[in-house]
């Protein structure tokens, strides 16, 4: 057969001349699929200012926001009166509240009167450590200056520094959008108590473990170090005491062993413990806990907007989301569940108000007792129960919502406490009665006031100086972090109005 | 003859040219990959992306693959002829940009899917049958005929919103990078 080479030229040219045009079409689409699959990668410079995430993620960005809406303030102090006796000479004996949305936990952090009334970086009461668990900045500026400088110096140093409260950053990679923890406290404490790190866990426990960072006991260890200068410091770094456990005995043990007290307490002179906020270590031991249930399942359910599924980024009282958190497990009704909570609440705060007046009293008595004479050594005793029995009242309540998370483990403790606490007022009768007061009454600390003076708060001048330092250098801090490029003055809607316990 | 034989060069020449174009062609837009049943085949572009997504987060994601459902499965033969026939009108469509945002399923696919309900889920579809053939108004014009599965499980297995703009979520799709 002839081949007409002609027909064969003509053919492949033309083959050619539209494959090119197809080849062209081909590889641009492939662009496109590419962009339009790419998981968009939040600038290292914007990741810890939350606006930067909207654009990428606006349902997530704008749940995140209302958290603005959880403003109310419950001075915890006037609803317990007890606790500025328990606390005397602590700085929660000034101001304690119960803990609002995630937009105010940096701005109530540096309104509380606890963290003082600095007057330049250098001064003021409180360590760099307390800023730990309150904004993205924080991570930035230990991966900048350093773990140990960053936990170096007093609190102040950092204010100009650390202006956006906990958000995006905190728990997400700006370039997967994945979960992911940037403190290292949180692994060096998993590995110390035989865990798997965060790296290691499942995305189930992973969906508890960013939540870990923060909501867990810790306290501020010292660590001495030096610097590339050779200048010898000290930081305090933020450390979890989960060497013997996650439990209030495993912490105890851990800080008795170090001989450790965060404090001396004013009226007892009793070495002291003060318990932060134990929910995560609670938590696991409930029900919910134990069922494989995470901290994102119920406080952060998944929420359908048109065929859209994301995760409700508004961290709230899941009572508030009940048909998203509690129906899809449960059958009955949201009435009925709604009910066994409230009972559960009402069981453990009645004992915790009595635990709460037994150590008050077992404080004031303790020092009647030095006041008639009675020598540290016949208080020894009683000094170690006040401390026994006030660390576990504290690991039950101070991680609020733990009457839920683990009631059985916040009754257990409540009741532990309130037991070791009689123990110490039964022995300070005797002491007391060995150098002649019977019957003897401790004052009154039914309102906050009373409790306040007897626990020697200054209360005024605290609030003087506060405002004082909200006039002055606050505002400074607000202006440097704007000029470096740190904050969007539009991320602070209505965060200068946010009320305190001591505005009017 | 000179002349001829410089015309038989060039042409075969450009013929190789052309083949291994071809080829390239066939690299680039992965044309091996649509003689396979692996699902990720359909998202080779981004149009199916929503249809991966959503399958891909159903029941019946576990065991049934995108052509189970939506080639015939009775022969071969009639397979590989629907999956050229489809082939062909998915080039067309995606090169000159002739389709839909809400891609709605043409007469023809819903009789293959239909069928292929059917064939899986028998012994159910049967009994339905049967009663159908027995009680239902086949005469009366306003009782409607010949509707489909999904007339009633409207989320089986795509759900009920479809487009892209619902599914901006999902990472299953980026497995193919």
């Amino acid at each position: 057969m002839k081949m007409n080479y002609k027909l064969l030229f003509a053919g492949s040219t033309l083959a050619i001349g539209v494959m090119a045009l197809l080849a062209g079409s081909v590889n641009e689409r492939e662009t496109e699929r590419i962009a339009l699959n790419a998981t968009p990668i939040i600038s290292e410079k914007d990741k810890n200012k939350n606006e930067s995430w909207e654009r990428y993620y606006p349902r997530q960005y704008s749940s995140w926001k209302k958290t603005k809406e959880g403003s109310e303030l419950r001075d915890m102090l006037k609803e317990k009166s007890q606790l500025p006796i328990l606390w005397a000479g602590y700085g929660f004996a000034k101001d304690y509240n119960a803990p609002r949305g995630h937009y105010y936990a940096l701005q109530d952090n540096v309104n509380t009167l606890r963290t003082g009334a600095p007057v330049d970086g250098k001064s003021g009461t409180m360590p760099t450590a307390c800023w730990t668990c309150k904004s993205p900045d924080v991570p930035r500026i230990q991966e900048r200056d350093g773990e140990l400088e960053y936990f170096t110096g007093k609190w102040a140093k950092y204010g100009s520094e650390i202006v956006n409260s906990i958000g995006c950053a905190n728990c997400h990679s700006n370039k997967t959008g994945q979960l992911t923890v940037r403190v290292p406290h949180l692994n060096r404490a998993l590995v110390s108590a035989g865990l798997p790190t965060f790296e290691e866990s499942t995305h189930q426990e992973k969906r508890n473990l960013v939540c870990a960072q923060c909501h867990t006991e810790y306290y501020f260890q010292k660590t001495p170090w030096t610097d590339k200068e050779g200048n010898k410091k000290i930081a305090k770094v933020v450390t979890l005491p989960w060497e013997n456990g996650l439990t209030a005995e495993g912490a105890e043990k851990y800080y008795d062993e170090r001989n450790f007290s965060d404090w001396t307490h004013k009226i007892s002179k009793t070495p002291m413990l003060k318990t932060q906020h134990p929910g995560y270590e609670l938590f696991k031991t409930g029900i919910h806990g134990q069922k494989g249930v995470s901290c994102a399942d119920c406080h952060m359910p998944y929420t359908q907007e048109g065929a859209v599924k994301y995760s409700d980024h508004q961290l709230q009282n899941p009572l508030d989301t009940m048909d998203r958190s509690c129906m899809p497990c449960h059958r009955e009704s949201e009435t009925k569940l709604r009910g066994i909570v409230l009972q559960k609440y009402k069981r453990k705060d009645q004992l915790h108000e009595l635990a709460m007046d037994n150590l008050a009293k077992a404080h004031l008595e303790t020092a009647k007792a030095m006041e008639v004479g009675a020598s540290d050594v016949e208080l020894k005793a009683v000094r170690a129960d006040i401390r026994s029995a006030q660390w576990k009242w504290d690991y039950a309540v101070a991680s609020h919502p733990a009457f839920f998370h683990a009631p059985e483990e916040t009754l257990r403790l409540l009741a532990v406490a309130n037991e070791t606490a009689m123990q110490a007022r039964i022995k300070l009768v005797s002491i007391l009665a060995q150098h002649g007061v019977i019957n003897y009454m401790a004052p009154d600390f039914s309102t906050k006031e009373q409790a306040q003076a007897l626990a020697g708060v200054p209360l005024s001048k605290l609030v003087e100086a506060k405002k004082q330092f909200k006039a002055t250098l606050e505002k400074e801090w607000h202006k440097q972090a704007i000029k470096n490029g740190n904050l969007n003055i539009s991320s602070r809607k209505g965060l200068d109005e946010a009320k305190t316990s001591y505005s009017k | 003859m000179k002349e001829n034989s410089t015309l038989k060069k060039i042409a075969i020449l450009v013929f190789i040219i052309a083949f291994i174009f071809f080829v390239y062609m066939a690299y680039i837009a992965k044309a091996w990959s649509y003689l396979s049943k692996d699902p990720k085949a359909c998202i080779n572009c981004h149009v199916m992306n929503t249809q991966y997504a959503t399958w891909q987060h159903s029941s019946h994601a576990r065991d049934v693959t995108c052509v189970e459902c939506h080639l015939p499965t009775d022969s071969f033969i009639n397979k590989y002829m629907a999956k050229a026939k489809d082939g062909w009108n998915h080039t067309l469509a995606f090169t000159f940009d002739t389709y839909d945002h809400a891609i709605k399923i043409s007469d023809d696919g819903a009789k293959r899917v239909q069928a292929n309900c059917i064939s899986c889920h028998k012994s159910i579809t049967s009994t339905l049958g049967a009663n159908a053939d027995m009680y239902h108004n086949f005469m009366d014009e306003n009782v409607e005929n010949g509707r489909k599965c999904w007339s009633c499980h409207k989320e089986v297995p795509h759900g009920k919103v479809r487009g892209l703009t619902t599914t901006p979520y999902n990472l299953g799709i980026k497995e193919v990078n």
